[in-house]
């Protein structure tokens, strides 16, 4: 018996479409959850993240010669 | 808390490679572009040569540009921002340096091997098993220095451009596994697992997702870290971003089956990979929204500074092709638009605009900051910037209206209900001037490529005869979790559980983190594979469809070295215009024994799934020796070293062997495959001989490859079932 005929015998026929109605399920919450206010200062710091890099190894950078 | 703080540095060289290594390969994708664009225009570009003509050289353009330019472009940007995001110095110099020399020995790998017509003939991931184990080791490589470094990190929250890197190591690693499993027969030599509708589908859910997530995540990981970095503010909303991330995670992976409307895909199949595309256009704006708006009070800054200007056209074009792509997607266009030009153009924005302007407005950024010394000249990155950006300009318009136009030509009919267009090669006369256009746009890029690594180099000659390497220090991360800012908890349950706090956990717990985007990726990627692959509905099978002959196997397996795939589909589309053109539409049963499928998703050539039959083998061998002789103005290389190279019989038993390991019921072919194929090939030599061709081509390659030619379509003729294919009876 090939891997084929054990898998159509098991009724997996199924599993795509409850995949699906989860995944659509674990998205609309995750969507609902970022949208939510009272977050606001927590990702405001969050988004400061690239600048407080303090090592600045650029001579003037922006100025220019040509 | 602890008030110990360590004192440490960034590896900064490990960027200055992959740096360099963006630019040079970066040349190398776009000349190897140019040429093959030259030898669409004109076939004379071909040189006759076997390694230079357009079935080989073309997936060494599209590799280069992904792989090798791209790819680099992601190492430089990541070991840059990841190292300051975290932090943290990389985990291990070693892994880095390996993971550099490692990628590169890979990518001359691959400029070695494709020209020489080693393929697996799968779009993207056309490398051999040897060079796809050995990515498989320096990706792995990578993801232990990557994981590595957050684990050591001494800043608690992980940015949003670190999830996009997290999203994208991980799902290249498992794309490129699945996609790549396959049987060898010999060192360069390989049969994908999968055969027919099963290869398809795993084909283009890897290829939709190598766009997804190796041109798009990681590039907008470098996007949110380089844009604020760019403006001196931060990303116009972080909320924004963290809703970008899950949306790409949630629905690129289901958004594949688009790549295959009205082929032998089950319909259900690509009514979903529709679905999810159209959803996709979504997010993709709100992410173009939020990096555009980064720039908010800042606009002013673009108009003085080019590396603003080379973010804002990239993060647009950006926006335009994840805009084209979800319409490509929409069945009544895509039946339209598969197969054309249109899909070439679509890409080219993609490529030149996104992933190519972000690149060059970056390394402009990096320059100075890593080689020590101001930009050479801000004027010649003005320069580039307005070459570039006119070059892309002329290259998708002209090759947009080619798809269009050709596209519309296909489908036209007379008054008389017949084809308009019966001619293929009219169609594709049609199409020259745009091709010439496409020559001069993709020339303009190249020579704002070349000014680009020019100022680059002439910013290195000016470097100090010593880096400095400026110490940083933080404190590290106490072992336990301190909230240093705790924010007021909001009243209420409900209130508490949507402040998003738990989301903040999560960026904290990098493991959780990863775990979900793994089960996003495999969740969708079996709901999506696994019907396909074992419910046998969905692929019925057709009694008359045999194994091809041993003979036939060969010449199957030159029509892949040969890369034929790229110019010609074997797929008849059930559409009217398909039918009348080259006959019966395609059904899955016929592709069970396609190890791997050739389907193909560019027409330049027409369509070949009928073609058996269709003429007598001399025409075929005069037509590889000189296409043009048959047809005036065919575009389609010579293949004169098919006629004079002697064909391997003794290496065809392996390749038989490896079939059979497969599954493919093989029969009394089994031990005597090359007796044969000498005799189906002394068949065909006799039959070129009667219609007046020259003797003693029954040794020569052109024999198998035209007795493979001649099989496809035949099965399906064969009413009844009864089996006619010689030697592979089973
Ligand atoms: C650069 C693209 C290109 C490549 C590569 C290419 N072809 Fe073609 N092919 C064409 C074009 C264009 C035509 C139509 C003009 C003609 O018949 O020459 C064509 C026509 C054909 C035809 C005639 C089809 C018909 O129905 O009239 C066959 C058969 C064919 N090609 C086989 C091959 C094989 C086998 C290979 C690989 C060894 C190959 N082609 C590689 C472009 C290409």
């Amino acid at each position: 018996m090939k891997l084929v005929d054990v898998m159509s015998a098991s009724g997996l026929s199924m599993y795509a479409i409850v995949a699906l109605l989860l995944f659509v399920g674990a998205f609309v919450t995750v969507v609902i959850l970022i949208l939510a206010p009272g977050s606001a200062e927590r990702h405001r710091r969050a988004s400061r993240l690239p600048l407080d890099d303090d090592s600045r190894p650029a001579p003037q950078a922006g100025s220019d010669n040509g | 808390m602890s008030t110990h703080v360590d004192t440490f540095s960034y590896d900064d060289a490990i960027v200055r490679k992959f740096l360099w290594a963006t630019i040079i390969w970066g040349l190398v994708g776009f000349l190897a572009g140019l040429l093959i664009a030259l030898q669409l225009a004109n076939p004379i570009f071909n040189f006759d040569i076997s390694w230079l003509s357009f079935g080989r050289l073309r997936p060494l353009h599209t590799n280069a540009v992904i792989f090798a330019f791209a790819g680099n472009a992601i190492f430089t940007g990541a070991y840059y921002s990841t190292q300051r995001l975290l932090k943290t110095r990389m985990f291990s110099d070693g892994l880095s340096n390996f993971h550099f020399w490692g990628w590169q020995a890979i990518i001359v790998a691959a400029a070695i091997t494709l020209p020489l017509g080693f393929t697996q003939a799968k779009e993207y991931a056309e490398l051999e098993w040897p060079i796809d184990i050995a990515i498989a080791v320096v990706w792995v490589a990578f993801a232990i220095n990557f994981f590595g470094t957050i684990a050591r990190r001494r800043e608690r929250h992980i940015y949003v451009a670190i999830w996009f890197y997290i999203a994208s190591i991980i799902t290249v690693a498992i794309l490129h596994i699945f996609n790549n499993l396959s049987v060898p027969a010999g060192l360069f030599k390989s049969y994908s697992l999968y055969a027919g509708v099963q290869d398809a589908f795993m084909q283009w859910w890897y290829g939709h997702n190598a766009v997804a997530f190796f041109l798009t995540t990681p590039f907008l990981g470098l996007m949110y870290y380089f844009m604020p970095k760019a403006a001196e503010r931060p990303v116009f909303s972080y909320k924004l971003s963290i809703l970008h991330f899950w949306t790409i995670v949630f629905l690129y992976i289901w958004a594949g089956p688009h790549h295959l409307h009205y082929t032998a895909l089950p319909d259900w199949a690509s009514t979903l990979g529709m679905l999810f595309s159209v959803m996709l256009w979504m997010p993709s704006w709100g992410g173009m929204v939020n990096g555009l708006l980064t720039l908010r009070g800042a606009w002013h800054k673009v108009t003085e500074e080019p590396v603003l200007k080379f973010f804002v056209v990239a993060i647009t074009a950006y926006g335009m092709s994840t805009f084209e792509g979800p319409m490509l997607s929409v069945k009544s266009v895509n039946a339209l638009a598969h197969y054309t030009d249109w899909i070439i153009a679509h890409v080219h924005t993609g490529a030149l605009g996104w992933n190519g302007l972000l690149t060059f407005g970056m390394v402009y950024w990096l320059a100075p900051r890593l080689f020590q010394a101001p930009l050479h000249s801000k004027k010649l990155a003005e320069v580039h910037f307005w070459i570039a950006s006119f070059g892309i300009l002329l290259y998708v318009a002209a090759i947009y209206s080619a798809g269009i136009t050709q596209g519309l030509m296909w489908r036209a009919f007379d008054e008389t209900g017949r084809l308009a267009y019966p001619d293929f090669v009219e169609t594709v006369m049609q199409l020259m001037p745009m091709y010439w256009v496409r020559v001069v746009g993709g020339t303009l890029y190249i020579v704002g490529a070349c000014i680009f690594a020019y100022n680059i180099f002439r910013t290195w000659q000016a470097r100090p005869k010593t880096y400095e390497v400026p110490m940083v220090s933080a404190p590290p991360l106490p072992a336990v979790y301190v909230d240093e800012h705790p924010a007021p908890v909001p009243a209420g349950a409900i209130a508490r559980f949507t402040s998003a706090g738990w989301h903040r956990r999560w960026e904290r717990l990098p493991t959780l983190f990863t775990v979900m985007v793994v089960v996003a990726v495999v969740v969708a990627s079996l709901a999506e594979i696994i019907p396909t692959f074992l419910i046998k509905s969905n692929v019925p099978t057709i009694a008359s469809v045999r194994p091809y002959t041993p003979l036939e196997l060969v010449g199957r397996d030159l029509y892949i070295r040969e890369g034929c795939f790229n110019c010609h589909s074997q797929m008849v589309r059930p559409l009217r215009h398909e039918t009348e053109r080259f006959g019966e539409y395609s059904k899955p049963g016929e592709f069970v024994y396609d190890h791997p499928f050739l389907w193909g998703s560019r027409r330049i050539g027409p369509d070949l799934a009928r073609v058996g039959g269709k003429y007598p083998d001399l025409w075929h061998l005069r037509h590889f020796e000189e296409p043009t002789s048959l047809v005036q103005n065919s575009i389609m290389p010579g293949y004169r070293h098919l006629v004079e190279r002697e064909l391997d019989f003794d290496g065809i038993q392996a390749r038989v062997d490896a079939m059979v390991m497969l599954g493919v019921p093989y029969g009394e072919a089994v031990r005597n495959a090359p007796e044969l194929a000498r005799a189906q090939a002394n068949d065909v030599g006799a039959r070129i001989v009667e219609g007046g061709g020259q003797a003693g081509m029954e040794t020569r390659e052109v024999v198998a490859l035209i007795a493979y030619l001649q099989r496809l379509g035949k099965d399906i003729q064969q009413a009844g079932g009864v089996a006619a294919a010689p030697g592979a009876t089973p």
